[in-house]
């Protein structure tokens, strides 16, 4: 009777932190993971791999599944998802890719040192009043909007990512509707000094 | 032999497996041979009650025979699978027939990019179809491949073609294949090359003449502009 009253309680709750379990498991594919973004999630340039240390759940969640079903990465000009294919297809089924991204989301994340040079954070800052509108003001990112994070992952990233989005590389699947939108927004980003600058921008919100 | 495991489906994969079979039956015969009169003598010259132990230094004529003849006979075996070896090997790698088409193969950490030529049957034209992880070519057509590879060493290896052929960063390696069957099997990386190796697989559709007419009509660039003109 007790029991049953916990398991209503339980099933009425909102979805709480990740189960022991499953983080467990998470932590053992994590390994994998591991060799590229590193054993902290904290990432590696030369492996081309982006700190994901914290990243949210969702958001790791339904890119695992965009890789392994090739609506992102299997580009022939995107190097870093060529990679990161053939690796979210080691995640044998929906309940790993849970696990991983739960683990991913536990790891504690942290602002990397920045690599890049020349961004302008006060003109940065009048371009990001519509990045803000998705990806929050303080760059958290907003689930509602489809929104990850900006703060918490690398420079080179962000430029690599915006470059991509710019050039087509990514946001070119028809069936990836958000990577599309992305694509639009990065088309108003003049050149590759707007794209510095609005990172520089990024970069103060994760030292606020 | 191995068909029966790994379809043939390639004009000079029974050339490849004449080899494996030659090979597996020389040496075949010559393990059966050696193990044979191994267990025999140790079986003829086990030890008995009152008869001592022989040391055999192996020095004398007769003893050396037991190494000179199947020596040469061994040899006589070499000069066998190196001719016919010699005479594949100029066939699948050295000689290389006219084309009836190219395609271009890519390889880089940890996928396989195929350029196809689109209706127009040439490369590098606005109709080039390109595909990850899928290459699509026709039955009883010779393609020359142009093997190319963006980072580290790749091996492109179709086992249904018997056909394995490094990739070299920097080098672009042309090569040939004419497939004989129909049907859809592996492509892999036969080199390792980094934590995604393994993971490097792609698929070979080989088609009919009309599979594949209708397989670039729905894939070409122009044709997919043609429907989506405003696209760009
Ligand atoms: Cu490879």
């Amino acid at each position: 009777m007790a029991a049953a009253a916990l398991l209503a309680l339980a099933a009425a709750l909102p979805p709480g932190p990740a189960r022991a379990d499953e983080l467990e498991r998470g932590e053992a594919l994590f390994d994998l993971c591991s060799q590229c973004h590193g054993s902290q999630g904290q990432g590696s340039k030369l492996a081309l791999a982006p700190a994901i240390a914290g990243l949210k759940q969702w958001y790791a969640e339904r890119q695992l599944h965009n890789f392994k079903s090739g609506i992102r990465g299997k580009n022939p000009d995107d190097v870093a998802g060529l990679r990161m294919h053939p690796m979210s297809l080691s995640l044998k089924d929906d309940a790993d890719i849970t696990a991983v991204a739960a683990y991913v989301a536990s790891l504690s994340a942290s602002q990397p040192a920045s690599t890049l040079e020349g961004g302008d954070a006060a003109k940065g800052a009048a371009l990001y009043a519509v990045c803000g509108a998705c990806h929050g003001p303080d760059g958290n990112g907003i689930q509602q909007m489809n929104a990850p994070r900006l703060v918490h992952t690398n420079d080179w990233y962000l430029l690599s990512a915006l470059e991509k989005y710019k050039a087509g590389v990514r946001g070119s699947n028809p069936k990836n509707a958000n990577a599309i939108m992305m694509r639009g927004m990065a088309a108003q980003l003049a050149d590759q000094q707007a794209m510095l600058d609005v990172i520089a921008h990024i970069e103060t919100l994760a030292r606020r | 032999m191995i068909e029966y495991y790994v379809v043939a489906a390639s004009t000079y994969a029974k050339d490849i497996d004449f080899l494996f079979d030659l090979i597996f039956w020389l040496v075949g015969l010559w393990f059966m041979a050696t193990s044979g009169l191994f267990f025999w003598l140790i079986i003829r010259f086990r030890k008995r009650e009152g008869v001592p132990a022989q040391y055999i230094s192996g020095e004398k004529k007769d003893e050396k025979r037991w190494i000179h003849l199947p020596h040469y006979l061994v040899l006589v075996c070499d000069v066998f699978i190196i001719y016919f070896a010699v005479v594949v090997w100029y066939d699948v790698k050295q000689d290389l027939p006219p084309a009836d088409q190219t395609v271009r193969v890519i390889g880089q950490q940890w996928a396989w990019t195929f350029e196809h030529p689109g209706p127009d049957g040439k490369l590098d034209t606005a109709d080039d179809i390109v595909k990850v992880n899928e290459l699509h070519i026709q039955k009883d057509t010779l393609y020359h491949y142009k093997l190319e590879a963006r980072d580290v060493l790749h091996n492109f290896s179709v086992p249904v073609f018997r056909l394995k052929q490094d990739a070299i960063p920097g080098r672009v390696i042309t090569g040939w294949f004419e497939a004989t069957m129909a049907g859809e099997w592996d492509i892999q990386c036969a080199e390792i090359c980094g934590i995604g190796h393994g993971l490097m697989g792609a698929r070979i559709h080989i088609e009919t003449a009309d599979q594949h007419a209708a397989w670039m009509a729905a894939e070409s660039p122009l044709s997919l502009a043609a429907y989506a003109p405003a696209q760009k």
